[in-house]
């Protein structure tokens, strides 16, 4: 028997281009080797840097076979804007866990008229998931003085809600993930989000 | 001591090029195939080099294989194509150093113009294809790629795909490993193998035949490569590629023949596969290639009835074309929220890109434009919308000489222009600019230099004269470029100054002979400063929409009046020009006067 092994861990992260989607999960599959895993991540490269939606998929467990997650399985939803968690939502399992960064990003016009962004994302996701944990991860992040580390605030958030990884492992991860400079602030970030997260 | 890393699949393919001691790599850059020589180039130990496009990738490869290094050239599905001459007629001659070409493909066209199945090719070039399914594989199959390059005398197709390329798993190696060179085979000049005229190419050919016949034979023996795993009799499936980790989730008790070299196909395998199971299925990608084979042996096999021929395979489709519900870890359907409707997120030309004043340009003025592959191919959609065709790679130019001659036979004045970015002028728009020379055309030609091949994530060219490793090299001058090949009417303008392009447009077009217009705006993501502060409304803006319809993401449309994200400008000022209120300021300029 080789299919994906019940302990399979299906984690989809999304955002928008520019929002670091890619940087985060490469440290979550890196995190998730370390912890003794087989890891499987997949992701889409050439529009990430210019504004399009951003969509990585992360893997993890005892035998892992496909990169894709298949319909409907994510256990954990991470995205780091309010429509692109609405996008995702269907991808999402019915008793899975929904983290969300508060950030709105109006889309480009795409020629189908105008387009106004949903007042009611927010309400929508949490009418869908009533425990969703909603962090102000942008402004987290530019009190911190570094508004592009918002993806490690939710981050800090991940690791609150993933007691299979140590601890430990997501700090060394993101110190050896980030130039030694960026190192001081993106740990901070992180551990404020863990803190929010382990507090809500 | 081996451990495990994490490797995305072309991150693997580079390290089993330097475990196998390949010596020379070559590429053009091309989605999903870039990182592999970007990768070589940062893990050093090897020579790597960007080459203007992939003929000539291919052509620098096989010139160190005859040198007797084991070469390796990357390139994208559609980059195959272009490389198809020199690949095809080498595999007659053969090759001394091992020489391994990798073929990108894209299924799905997450970033690509088509999905052709490249193994098609290689079926085509007589030469083997081999297809990991994930990252190890990646690397075991390109360090076997050389063996099997050196020991049947050919060159071998690595074939991946997006899902590969892009996806990351563990591989057992060690971080930035070094390994020696694989030996230098020495060179002796043999006027029969590596001279192809007819004569010579004649006995070649029939040693292409008996070497791929040797190489079915092969094939069916090499378990690293191609192995049956059997389990439950009833159903078997073959398969390779990504396409075999989607079969191990929803059919994890079938047996599998899993091909991880599928051409030429192991006819004594599959026959022995077969005659082993009740019913045979084929789960690939796009073309049915195994399937057409093995129903060539006379043995039956269900394929496309019930797995598409288009788009790439999901670990959904594999199990609904086996008709059952799911891999059982998700949801049942019924309790599975459905996609909520909510506004697409298309990726955009970049606040201050230095090619949208450019299409608003060509826009206004009502031209007709051949496009070209790159970023500024997003000056096709809304709102700029001003871009009639793009098809491949240098062809804007060529298309918009022959269609400014098919119009002007027959009366029709509509103008047209090619636009071309920099890198892509010097992979193929140069020979179409010395046809339209030679062939006395009138063609203008903007070409949008933004000093990088950015779409692809920022390599450098050979106008941007830095090497692949970073070094200074001698710089390739487009417009010298242009004037050295005859084209006398050659002039840069700024493209943020919307009115000079239009002059230099309109003067330029009814010149009637070939020009070419140099749009140089460095790429935003490679030099981020602020090109001017960030631009202020000074007047409650009354919504007139004109800044809209430059599609720029720094300006917000709310209930229809324009906000600028001060965060997001860098003061282009292109919107300031188009303001008919002049409301639109930058700090310590004067208002531009509404064209």
């Amino acid at each position: 028997m080789s299919r994906a092994a019940p302990d399979t861990r299906s984690i989809l992260l999304a955002g928008v281009g520019g929002h670091g989607v890619l940087a985060l999960s490469r440290i979550v599959s890196e995190g998730a080797l370390a912890a003794g895993f087989d890891v499987r991540k997949s992701e889409i490269h050439g529009m990430s840097q210019r504004g399009g939606s951003v969509v990585s998929e992360v893997r993890y467990g005892s035998t892992v076979h496909s990169p894709l997650i298949p319909a409907g399985s994510a256990d954990l939803l991470l995205s780091l804007e309010l429509l692109e968690a609405l996008r995702h939502l269907h991808r999402l399992r019915p008793d899975g866990q929904l983290l969300v960064s508060d950030q709105r990003i109006t889309p480009a016009p795409s020629g189908a008229g105008p387009v106004s962004y949903p007042d009611d994302a927010l309400a929508r996701l949490l009418a869908a998931y009533p425990r969703a944990l909603v962090l102000p991860a942008h402004e987290i992040a530019a009190g911190l003085g570094e508004p592009r580390a918002a993806n490690m605030v939710m981050l800090g958030a991940f690791a609150a809600r993933t007691p299979e990884i140590p601890q430990g492992i997501w700090e060394d991860t993101l110190e050896a993930a980030f130039r030694s400079d960026l190192v001081p602030v993106n740990l901070a970030a992180f551990r404020t989000g863990l803190e929010r997260a382990g507090h809500a | 001591m081996k451990n495990r890393i994490l490797l995305s699949g072309n991150e693997a393919i580079a390290e089993g090029a330097l475990q196998a001691g390949a010596r020379f790599a070559a590429a053009y850059p091309g989605t999903p195939s870039t990182e592999i020589l970007e990768t070589l180039s940062r893990r050093g130990g090897i020579r790597a080099e960007w080459a203007p496009n992939e003929k000539v990738a291919y052509e620098a490869a096989y010139g160190a294989s005859l040198g007797g290094a084991r070469a390796l050239v990357a390139m994208k599905h559609v980059g195959v194509n272009v490389a198809a001459d020199p690949l095809f007629s080498s595999s007659y001659s053969g090759v001394n150093g091992g020489l391994v070409l990798v073929s990108a493909d894209d299924p799905a066209m997450h970033s690509s113009q088509n999905e052709q199945d490249n193994r098609q090719l290689a079926r085509a070039a007589k030469i083997p294809v081999l297809e990991p399914s994930d990252s190890q594989e990646a690397k075991d199959f390109t360090v076997q790629a050389f063996d099997v390059s050196e020991r049947f005398d050919t060159p071998v197709m690595l074939r991946v795909t997006t899902r590969i390329c892009h996806s990351m798993s563990p591989v057992e190696a060690i971080r930035n490993a070094t390994w020696p060179e694989a030996p230098l085979r020495r060179y002796d000049r043999d006027f029969r193998k590596y001279v192809l005229l007819p004569a010579n190419a004649r006995p070649r050919h029939a040693f292409v035949e008996a070497r791929m016949l040797e190489l079915g034979e092969f094939a069916c023996g090499e378990r690293r490569l191609n192995r049956i795993e059997w389990a439950d009799r009833t159903i078997g499936v073959i398969t390779g590629g990504v396409a075999y980790q989607y079969v191990k989730e929803a059919l994890p008790g079938a047996s599998v023949l899993k091909l991880g070299m599928p051409w030429p196909l192991p006819h004594r395998l599959v026959r022995e596969f077969a005659d082993g199971v009740d019913e045979l299925y084929v789960v690939e990608e796009l073309d049915p290639f195994i399937e057409t084979e093995v129903r060539a042996l006379g043995i039956p096999a269900v394929g496309k009835e019930i797995f598409p021929v288009t788009g790439e395979l999901t670990p959904d489709i594999v199990s609904q074309g086996f008709g059952i519900s799911g891999n059982g870890a998700e949801a049942p359907r019924d309790r599975q929220l459905p996609a909520a409707a909510v506004p697409p997120r298309p990726p955009v030309l970049c606040a201050g890109c230095g090619h949208r004043g450019v299409f608003f340009t060509l826009a206004k003025m009502g031209l007709i434009v051949t496009g070209d592959i790159g970023c500024y191919t997003l000056g096709a959609l809304h709102p700029l919308e001003s871009m009639d065709a793009c098809l491949c790679m240098g062809a804007s130019v060529g298309m918009a000489h022959g269609m400014e001659a098919a119009l002007r036979s027959d009366g029709d004045e509509r103008r047209v222009v090619g636009v071309i970015g920099d890198s892509t002028f010097m992979h193929s728009g140069i020979i179409g600019l010395i046809n339209t020379v030679y062939n006395g055309g009138s063609s203008t030609i903007l070409v949008l230099d933004n000093g990088t091949t950015a779409m692809t994530g920022h390599q450098d060219h050979p106008g941007t004269g830095v090497t692949a490793g970073g070094e200074a090299s001698r710089r390739v001058d487009i417009a010298a470029v242009c004037r050295a090949v005859g084209v006398d009417r050659v002039r840069e303008v700024d493209p943020y100054d919307m009115a000079a392009l239009e002059a230099a447009l309109e003067d330029e077009l009814a010149a009637g002979e070939p020009s070419v217009i140099i749009c140089r705006a460095v790429c935003r993501l490679v030099d981020r400063t602020p090109i001017a502060p960030s631009v202020r409304l000074e007047i409650e803006c009354p919504g007139c929409g004109t800044c809209f319809e430059l599609g720029c993401p720094a300006i917000d449309d709310i209930d229809g009046v324009a906000v600028v994200d001060p965060e997001v400008c860098c003061g282009c000022g292109l919107c300031v020009q188009v303001c008919p209120f002049c409301g639109l300021r930058i700090e310590g300029r004067e208002p531009v006067e509404a064209t």
